[in-house]
């Protein structure tokens, strides 16, 4: 058995690598990202999948239902991290699938991959609390620089973390795009990452967030003609069924943290696309208490007390 | 009138004591998160907190809008028939379950303190707020002059300020503690009962609904706890809680806002009217304030906001003997229901 598979299989069991394994994962996963596009390709058959906040066992569920990789091909929309317990157990074993298997498995960048949000958002801290220093964050970091932007499958469907920007109407200027960097606070890259389909607004408006865009069914209708793809998949933003279309159907929205931040009681979807791009959703709930290892990793979600 | 019960301690096996008492740490540890990342001022919340904590943004944010909902209503009451501390506008404030809150000694700090404060807890909760009273100059001192204070009873006594131990659910007890606190039940009063009722047995919740009605008859009751049981979010919410050992007992009995509004417009209360927290964020808050606080993070869980705060709420309820609340609270309240003119007669 080499180091790598012995690597994943520890991961299996949520027990997180030594920090010079870590290192090295890292650096190995950039030399094969590097060379991804920022419109990654991607074959069908795939199954999307969108944000997972480090709850590593719900993770875990959304493989029995789906499959183990490389059985099944994977496309994971970003957001690996913050929020739940596990972050660094669950992007190393993403990362550790993804040197294995480079043609099975796509990581696209999601806006918490990034070194600013995961400061505030968790991914920081778990790291501090579980290798008493800020390396592993350090080189997980590095690597969510070198992640790819989007995806294409089989030249019909978009798939983006966040959604459009006003500073992009084709693919090839997402081509264009020196990714390499930290999520900027605004422009093309940014917008990818952070923006979010709304109802109410007709062409562009200001988002909540404070970065990124709110765009209407006009942007979407004119983006996916001029690229002449059917739809755009996304994640990014929680939907309690899972799984989201808007716009006739020109955008759906899948979301993979059930029960997320162990207190929102929604569900989870994957979207399995078979060779012919038929589209079949797969809805799961959390895992059950019992196969979420030793009794003292129970959840305390915080309230209003 | 009295329906209070013999269930000291676990009556029921989703809710125990010490757990729900444990809700008390928790919320002071996430209001001086809040004061630390300046949502806001408070120089003496850090003096009860043991193990200071960094709470999420959605949580210091949600914290804020309790708590500039809180002190807006407050302040109206304060402000309203006059100046404070003085004679001719004594006013009085009652605050059921109060834990560690420091609220009384910010308003000395303020010059707002009413001429009567008194704080109502269990034991366990009094005796520890006594000993950190005692043990801290900065907030003896505030209390002024202390005629009695004691760690073993859990009670402090001073001119303007009590602090006394009570389980709220032994109705004819709050009778002897009012009267022990010198409360006067003809001053204009301000009831507070913040994430308290919820925790109870809805018959307890009800009689001391009907007992504050029924002695005070120029009164405010603030109430900030759940709604929206059965909802996916809130189905979560009472599962999580009651593994936690605080459940919310009183959550099915009062589900919704119009449940709110009738725990006491039934239980004799003048006038209700009830919130949830979305709109009071939106709707209630200085503007300003939430464009302020709005810069202090980085924010980015909405989705879960906006579900959070539908799952909590404001109830205000009046009972105005003296004219001095005409117009109190929340404004132009389409949804403002005068139940007492369908359902007392």
């Amino acid at each position: 058995m080499s180091d790598l598979d012995r690597q994943i299989e520890q991961l299996k069991r949520c027990e997180p690598l030594k920090e010079s394994e870590v290192k090295a994962l890292c650096l190995k996963a950039m030399e094969i990202l590097v060379e991804e596009s920022n419109v990654q390709r991607v074959d069908a058959p795939v199954t999307i999948c969108g944000d997972i906040h480090g709850q590593f066992y719900d993770m875990k569920e959304l493989f029995r239902v789906g499959g183990d990789c490389p059985k099944t091909n994977y496309l994971f929309l970003g957001d690996f991290v913050d929020r739940g317990f596990y972050s660094v157990e669950t992007f190393l074993l993403l990362l550790a699938l993804k040197v294995r298997y480079p043609d099975r498995i796509t990581l696209i960048r999601g806006n918490h991959e990034s070194r600013q949000i995961t400061q505030v958002y968790g991914f920081y801290d778990e790291c501090l609390r579980k290798y008493g220093s800020a390396n592993v964050w350090r080189y997980c970091t590095d690597v969510f620089d070198y992640l790819s932007l989007s995806a294409l499958i089989e030249n019909k469907i978009f798939s983006v973390h966040g959604g459009l920007s006003p500073a992009i109407s084709t693919l090839d200027q997402i081509r264009t795009i020196d990714r390499k960097q930290e999520v900027p606070h605004d422009g093309a890259m940014c917008d990818l990452l952070w923006s979010d389909p709304e109802d109410i607004v007709e062409g562009w408006g200001l988002s909540p967030r404070g970065a990124g865009f709110l765009f209407g069914g006009s942007v979407v209708s004119s983006f996916n003609h001029a690229n002449n793809i059917d739809y755009i998949c996304r994640a990014h933003q929680l939907v309690m069924e899972g799984y989201k279309w808007m716009f006739n159907n020109q955008i759906v929205t899948v979301w993979s943290a059930p029960n997320y931040c162990y207190r929102c009681g929604n569900v989870a979807a994957i979207l399995e696309l078979d060779e012919n791009l038929e589209k079949q959703f797969r809805v799961f709930d959390a895992a059950p208490q019992e196969s979420r290892g030793t009794p003292a990793k129970k959840p305390a979600p915080d309230y209003f007390l | 009138m009295s329906t209070s019960k013999p269930t000291r301690g676990a009556g029921d096996s989703r809710s125990n004591r010490a757990a729900v008492q444990a809700t008390n740490d928790d919320a002071s540890a996430s209001k001086l998160s809040c004061v630390k990342k300046g949502y806001m001022k408070d120089d003496y919340v850090h003096l009860f907190v043991r193990k200071p904590v960094r709470r999420s943004p959605i949580i210091n944010r949600g914290y804020f809008a309790r708590w500039a909902a809180f002190r807006k209503l407050l302040y109206e009451f304060l402000d309203c028939g006059g100046g404070t501390e003085s004679n001719f506008s004594k006013k009085q404030v009652l605050s059921l379950g109060a834990g560690f809150d420091t609220t009384y000694f910010q308003l000395k700090d303020e010059g707002k303190a009413p001429f009567l404060y008194v704080e109502l807890d269990f034991k366990e909760v009094t005796s520890k707020k006594t000993a950190i009273i005692e043990n801290h100059s900065q907030l003896r001192d505030k209390v002024g002059n202390i005629s009695s204070i004691s760690q073993e009873k859990g009670e402090v006594l001073a001119e303007h300020y009590k602090l006394l131990p009570v389980d709220l659910r032994e109705i004819e007890r709050l009778n002897e503690v009012v009267a022990l606190a010198d409360m006067d039940p003809s001053l204009p009063t301000f009831i507070i009962a913040e994430c308290v009722l919820i925790y109870l047995d809805p018959d307890s919740s009800r009689a001391i609904v009907h007992w504050a009605s029924e002695t005070f008859s120029a009164a405010i009751f603030f109430l900030y706890e759940q709604i929206l049981p059965d909802d996916p979010f809130g189905q979560q919410m009472v599962k999580n809680l009651e593994s936690r050992g605080c459940g919310l007992l009183g959550i099915n009995a009062t589900p919704t806002l119009s449940a709110k509004e009738k725990l006491f417009t039934e239980q004799g209360w003048q006038r209700a009217s009830a919130w949830d927290m979305l709109r009071v964020y939106s709707s209630f808050i200085d503007p300003q304030e939430r464009r302020r606080i709005e810069r202090l993070e980085l924010f980015d869980e909405f989705e879960e906001w906006y579900m959070m705060q539908e799952h909590y709420c404001v109830a205000c309820a009046i009972n105005d003997s003296q004219g001095l609340f005409r117009g109190f609270g929340f404004p132009n309240d389409r949804s403002q229901k005068e139940h007492s003119q369908e359902s007392s007669s």
